[in-house]
């Protein structure tokens, strides 16, 4: 019997993989079920684990912003570049508000995280600090409770549903 | 789709080199979202993502095939957001191979190899591409100007006379004006499903005469599909090397392969291309290059080579109509053969069975090449002839070979490229159009097998 949806608590080390700088991407789709999504610039995750945060330039997050306050819904992947570790989280209470200070704050420890992972391939760190460039007064954040988490690592198991709590694949 | 901003302009970005993010939906209104290991320009409608495993984006697009896919300029790191139509998935076929081979690349650039295996390309429609704002970095692409370079090599292949001068000025054009310093240039055998290099550039050894199966290796891919094929990273799969013939010969897939002359290439090319040669829908050849440096060729030097080849294709058909419509002289010696030289005599042995060709011991050369060494050798032995025709060789019922008229001047040519290569005392020159004469430095001894 699959897994019901509910709110899940995450693995610590699931909290830290996801904490630590990797590529994020973002998507939510309107009632017409056309779907957007746009680059994250950062994740923390709630004191008590429960509920996740994505930044995001709100300037390349129109779409998404109209879907999301629409449905709520939201889903947000994270891959690790240099593993090509992947694990992506989705939630259906989704809520636009504004990035903190901590979070405008937190966009530089992102940028120089981020351009060490690909220093491997080659990317030069002017590269990554222009594609995830983001004013302060630019910046939103996504809020979400996890209700489902997928493994997505490329390989056989790629889209396998994780039960609660899960550790990290 | 905004006027100004046409996939064709952008679509350096679908090379593999950033991956790009695909948002699907599925019929419950819940988004996905992944990462794709290789989105493809396909032309300037439609783009082919890759389709490695069956999961939820697969399910999504089969029920609702509208898809947002954003992708990265590798350059200035510009962002552009694409609203894409799911259309059909193939399996098979040129599109499939030419993924297949890139993603083979990208596989092993990211130490992935075994594990991004394609299933399918998945055919989009682009229906929108918006560019995202946001910071972005000056373009630093300054190649070679592709359009002016390319005239100069169409401008320098136009006074060709002759195969071998057409084939010679194709790949010193692409090292002059493109900066390309390695390449070889393979013609199609229709009947043995394989190719033989005719030349080559910036090997330590030629490897004229140097054979590969159809649909092994990057070239033998591009001449099974008849499509280009482009790979940005080392790919070990598609290496062009004596490991990859060898397991083809192994595998069964061709037999009697050329095995003893060595194929020419880089043992390790960062970068590979391999664009067939055609004339009226038939393919002539494959010309392959390669460079040591990972994304050297990309979709716009793809574009020059493939016009260079139209071109190139086109006057090998032309130079063959002429060799066959008959304008050849007869079998008459125009001017008596030059008296063979004094010492031991040049011990020529011929086995039937393979049409292998020593020469003191040494090996030369076999198949059609061989045959018709053999037949000249023959020819001039017991009739001293030096001087023969083409048209003369393709009616002669002692050369019971297939296909011989379909490119008997790329056979001659790599004969004479290989003599020069391996013997000094026998010569095959050129001396007029369907022409040539043998020239025998040595008294020859002659002997066959089975």
């Amino acid at each position: 019997m699959p897994p019901q949806p509910s709110v899940q608590t995450l693995d610590p080390a699931m909290v830290a993989f996801i904490t630590s700088h990797l590529s994020i991407h973002m998507a939510a789709a309107n009632d017409q079920l056309q779907v957007t999504l746009v680059r994250g610039i950062g994740c923390r995750v709630s004191d008590n684990r429960d509920r996740i945060t994505v930044l995001a330039p709100r300037s390349q997050s129109e779409p998404l912003v109209r879907a999301i306050g629409r449905n709520n819904s939201v889903a947000a992947v994270f891959n690790q570049p240099e593993t090509h570790r992947t694990v992506q989280f989705k939630g259906t209470d989704a809520r636009i508000e504004p990035a903190t200070e901590q979070d405008k704050a937190s966009l530089p420890a992102y940028l120089q995280g981020f351009s060490e992972r690909l220093k491997i391939y080659g990317v030069k760190e002017i590269y990554i600090h222009t594609l995830c460039a983001c004013e302060p007064d630019d910046m939103l954040a996504v809020s979400f409770a996890p209700m489902s988490i997928y493994q997505q690592s490329p390989g056989a198991e790629a889209g396998r549903r994780l039960p609660p709590g899960a550790p990290l694949p | 789709m905004n006027r100004m901003l046409s996939l064709e302009s952008i679509r350096h970005c679908l090379e593999g080199l950033v991956p790009s993010g695909v948002a699907t939906c599925g019929l419950d209104g819940m988004p996905n979202v992944t990462l794709v290991s290789q989105a493809m320009y396909m032309d300037p409608y439609h783009i082919a993502l890759s389709f490695q495993f069956f999961n939820k984006t697969r399910e999504n697009i089969l029920a609702n095939p509208i898809a947002s896919v954003l992708m990265m300029d590798p350059d200035t790191a510009a962002r552009y957001r694409l609203t894409v139509h799911y259309l059909r998935t193939e399996t098979s076929g040129p599109l499939f191979e030419k993924m297949r081979a890139k993603l083979a690349g990208i596989a092993s650039h990211e130490g992935m190899e075994g594990v991004f295996v394609l299933r399918g390309a998945d055919v989009y429609r682009v229906l929108n591409i918006e560019h995202l704002p946001g910071r972005e970095l000056p373009s630093t692409q300054y190649g070679p100007p592709i359009l002016p370079n390319l005239r100069r090599c169409v401008d320098a292949i136009n006074r060709y006379c002759s195969l071998e001068h057409l084939v010679d000025s194709l790949l010193d054009s692409l090292d002059r004006y493109f900066d390309i310093r390695h390449s070889m240039l393979l013609m199609l055998d229709r009947a043995g499903n394989r190719l033989y290099t005719l030349a080559s550039r910036g090997y330590s050894h030629s490897g004229i005469g140097a054979e590969i199966p159809l649909g092994t290796g990057v070239v033998g891919v591009a001449a099974r599909e008849q499509v280009p094929i482009r790979i940005m990273f080392a790919a070990s799969e598609y290496e062009y090397s004596r490991t990859v013939r060898e397991q083809a010969i192994k595998d069964g897939l061709v037999c009697e392969l050329e095995a003893a002359i060595p194929m020419p290439g880089l043992p390790s090319p960062g970068s590979q291309m391999a664009v067939p040669l055609m004339c009226n829908g038939k393919l002539m050849a494959v010309l392959y290059v390669e460079s040591p440096q990972p994304c050297q060729f990309g979709y716009d030097m793809e574009d020059a080579l493939v016009t260079l080849c139209a071109k190139v294709g086109e006057a090998m058909g032309l130079l063959q109509l002429q060799t066959q419509g008959g304008q050849n002289m007869e079998a008459s010696p125009a001017k008596p053969c030059p008296q063979p030289g004094s010492g031991p005599a040049l011990k020529v042995r011929y086995f039937a069975r393979d049409h292998s060709l020593f020469m003191d011991e040494e090996y030369l050369i076999k198949g059609v090449a061989g045959a018709i060494l053999w037949h000249l050798l023959n020819v001039h032995q017991h009739k001293g002839r030096c001087d023969f025709s083409n048209r003369e060789l393709r009616l002669d019922a002692d050369l019971p070979l297939p296909d011989i008229s379909d490119n008997l001047d790329a056979r001659l040519l790599l004969l004479s490229r290989r003599l020069q290569e391996r013997s000094e005392h026998i010569q095959i020159e050129k001396s007029g159009r369907g022409k040539f004469r043998l020239l025998v430095k040595r008294p020859l001894t002659l002997s066959q097998s089975d």
